[in-house]
């Protein structure tokens, strides 16, 4: 190896490792998007260091505690609780905050897994507390919308059914229908879930300020009865649709009665109609035969007599078993020519 | 390449302290190339940072940027529609969709403002508008996506009734809680749209509750069934009923015509019988007459007994045994 060679080897290696030694105990930092950090030197804070870019530290001295400047999401576990009226719902929640004092963060919580901590305790209470002087409506809903669009929208829903039929009456339907279907109406609250989300932060604001951290916003994630609960309102859901259902059965065989008995009105009018008709013209047609009749016998009425009797005899009497005497007029000339 | 060659043949190779030289260099200018460029596709968006601290927003192409991690860039896709889905999940989108059918009933089940339960699915589309804000404002941005989606949807949810929620409010539900997702979102300057939020189906908790909701929905068709039976009876039996009416009316004209024309009938004979008896009434009389005992003694189907007038010495006996005969048969 050439002794400028060697000399080039050495010189590379030096360099490289002057410049991992100034990296590591380097005078500078590089603080990324979204971090903030705080400067210590002997323990001490000496600096807080929020925006972005190349920064400058004393080296071996200072250390850099680094946090995120981003927004960070808490979530509660989800945890039975009263309300104001004994019932226990679940309720799960989550909340977003930050880091807004990064020095008072550092020497109150110093890690992110104490401020969680901090934050389920503080937090919790502050909601148990909210949740335990409020009704179950006042938490589950945030206005009195329900009870303003109620019944449109009961009828306009379920009475989606095209029924064409002879006297029904659509609108009666409905209102029927609304009726059978209504569950009253909710109690007004004065409060929502909004409005208890607000108070729950109002309540830890104050606390959680002084660990350097800002609350942004509480929400509840999740509402749920607890287990128990549950087979009651299942049983209630349960009775109000079969209330719905029953309606629509008897409101079905109502109106076929009444279709049932419509027929036969109309039926039994008809027929008597066709009667009645019937027996006019029958009548008619026999006034009308007896006057051609009697207009034609009146012309002799003792001829008539005498033919009417002809004619009568040659019907019925040839069906008798008779038995007849000489004397009848046939037999006049029998046992004389001359007639006796 | 490397700058450590063994001649292992006696043949030597001189490595003079130039090409080492220029090899490294070589290295220096190639490794400075390639972190040099960097590509966007066009459904994309690059965050170029330089030392940390946020230096420009690039879009599609080819670009350039300080080497040796000096500058770093960091794709954002903001054309990309991404979805969320809550209370189900689909396996693999693609043009048949294939759903995951479990439930998952601690994000799906919620309560209304009647307190009681539904089941309610829903999903939702957003894009990436502010590539900066995506990167560097929130932690863990798609949790607090589906944080404030569940939230949002269970409040609006829980604002109305069960029947409301079941048909009438789903659209207005959609709507707000677009609106509201994004006006949250916009608080935490967190650099997305949501662009739709989704209904999907939304049904009463599975088991007996369902039961009774499906019985509601058979109940209405038993009512248009019952409805419609009743309506079919009179559509048959009214023209039935009709169809007898006439009936009845042509048998009754039928039999008018017939005892008129009978009675025309009976008429005109008489009167033609009646010209011959004015013309000559004893021998019309006496003809007719002879005519019908001539009839009546004829008679195929019954007996006739003649008993002379003289004889006195027989007296008139019925004989009931031999049964009745006569009259109608």
């Amino acid at each position: 190896m050439s002794k400028s060679l060697r000399r080039l080897i050495i010189t590379l290696v030096i360099l490289v490792i002057l410049v991992i030694i100034v990296f590591a105990i380097g005078p500078f930092y590089i603080l990324n998007e979204g971090q903030q950090a705080v400067i210590l030197r002997f323990g001490q804070i000496v600096r807080v260091d929020i925006d972005a870019g190349f920064k400058f530290k004393v080296p071996f001295i200072d250390n850099v505690a680094r946090y995120s400047k981003k927004i960070q999401p808490w979530d509660g576990d989800p945890t039975q609780m009263p309300t104001v009226g004994g019932e226990f719902i679940i309720l799960d929640t989550t909340a977003r905050w930050r880091i807004a004092d990064p020095r008072q963060f550092y020497s109150r919580l110093g890690t992110m897994n104490a401020a969680f901590r901090r934050l389920d305790d503080i937090i919790e209470s502050a909601v148990r507390t909210v949740v335990s002087q409020n009704t179950l409506n006042s938490i589950v809903r945030d206005s009195n919308l329900i009870n303003e669009i109620e019944l449109e929208i009961e009828a306009e829903e379920i009475a989606d059914v095209s029924i064409v039929a002879e006297g029904f009456d659509q609108r009666e339907f409905e209102q029927q229908l609304a009726q059978a279907a209504s569950t009253g109406s909710q109690p007004n609250i004065e409060r929502g879930r909004s409005n208890l989300s607000l108070e729950s932060m109002n309540i830890s604001g104050p606390t959680i300020q002084e660990l350097g951290i800002e609350l942004i916003d509480l929400v509840i994630r999740h509402v749920r009865y607890s287990d128990d609960l549950i087979d009651r309102v299942y049983d209630r859901m349960i009775s109000e649709r079969n209330r719905i259902a029953e309606f629509y059965r008897s409101f079905g065989e109502g109106q076929r009665q009444e279709l049932l008995g419509l027929l036969e009105n109309e039926q039994r009018q008809i027929i008597s109609e066709g009667y009645e008709e019937s027996e006019i013209i029958r009548g008619e047609a026999d006034a009308t035969a007896a006057r051609i009749y009697s207009q034609a016998y009146s012309a002799s009425p003792s001829f008539f007599e005498f033919w009417r009797a002809i004619e009568s005899y040659r019907q019925t009497i040839p069906g008798f078993n008779k038995t007849i005497s000489t004397e009848i007029d046939y037999f006049n000339f029998l046992h004389s020519a001359s007639g006796n | 390449m490397s700058d450590n060659e063994q001649p292992k043949k006696p043949r030597r190779v001189i490595i003079t302290t130039s090409m080492v030289l220029m090899v490294l260099i070589g290295i220096f200018v190639i490794a400075g190339a390639i972190t040099v460029f960097f590509q966007v596709d066009a459904t994309e968006q690059a965050v170029v940072t330089r030392l940390g601290k946020y230096h420009r927003t690039v879009g599609a192409g080819l670009h350039f940027k300080m080497p040796f991690g000096i500058e770093i860039h960091h794709i954002v896709p903001t054309e990309l529609n991404q979805s969320m889905s809550f209370g189900y999940r689909a396996l693999e989108p693609g043009i048949i969709t294939v759903y995951d059918t479990r439930d998952y009933p601690e994000e799906s089940v919620m309560l209304t403002g009647d307190i009681n339960i539904i089941d309610v699915e829903w999903v939702i589309q957003f894009l990436i508008t502010n590539p900066r804000d995506w990167l560097f404002n929130v932690e863990d941005t798609y949790k607090t996506i589906s944080d404030i989606s569940k939230s949002v949807i269970n409040r609006l949810v829980g604002d109305q009734s069960l029947n409301a929620v079941l048909g009438p409010a789903r659209p207005a539900i959609e709507d707000q809680a677009r609106i509201d997702m994004n006006d949250i979102l916009d608080q935490y300057a967190i650099g997305i749209n949501v662009t739709t939020v989704e209904l999907k189906d939304i049904v009463p908790p599975s088991g007996r509750v369902e039961e009774a909701f499906k019985d509601v929905q058979d109940a209405q068709q038993d009512m248009e069934r019952l409805i419609n039976e009743g309506q079919q009876a009179y559509n048959t039996e009214i023209p039935k009923a009709r169809g007898e009416k006439e009936r009845a009316i042509q048998i009754a004209r039928g039999y008018a015509t017939e005892r008129v024309n009978q009675a025309e009938g009976d008429v005109a004979r008489f009167n033609a019988v009646l010209r011959e008896y004015l013309n000559d009434p004893n021998t019309t009389r006496t003809r007719l007459y002879y005519e019908m005992v001539e009839d009546v003694f004829n008679s195929k189907t019954a007996e006739t007994t003649l008993i002379d007038k003289g004889l006195q010495n027989f007296i008139p006996l019925l004989n009931l045994n031999q049964g009745q005969q006569g009259g109608a048969q």
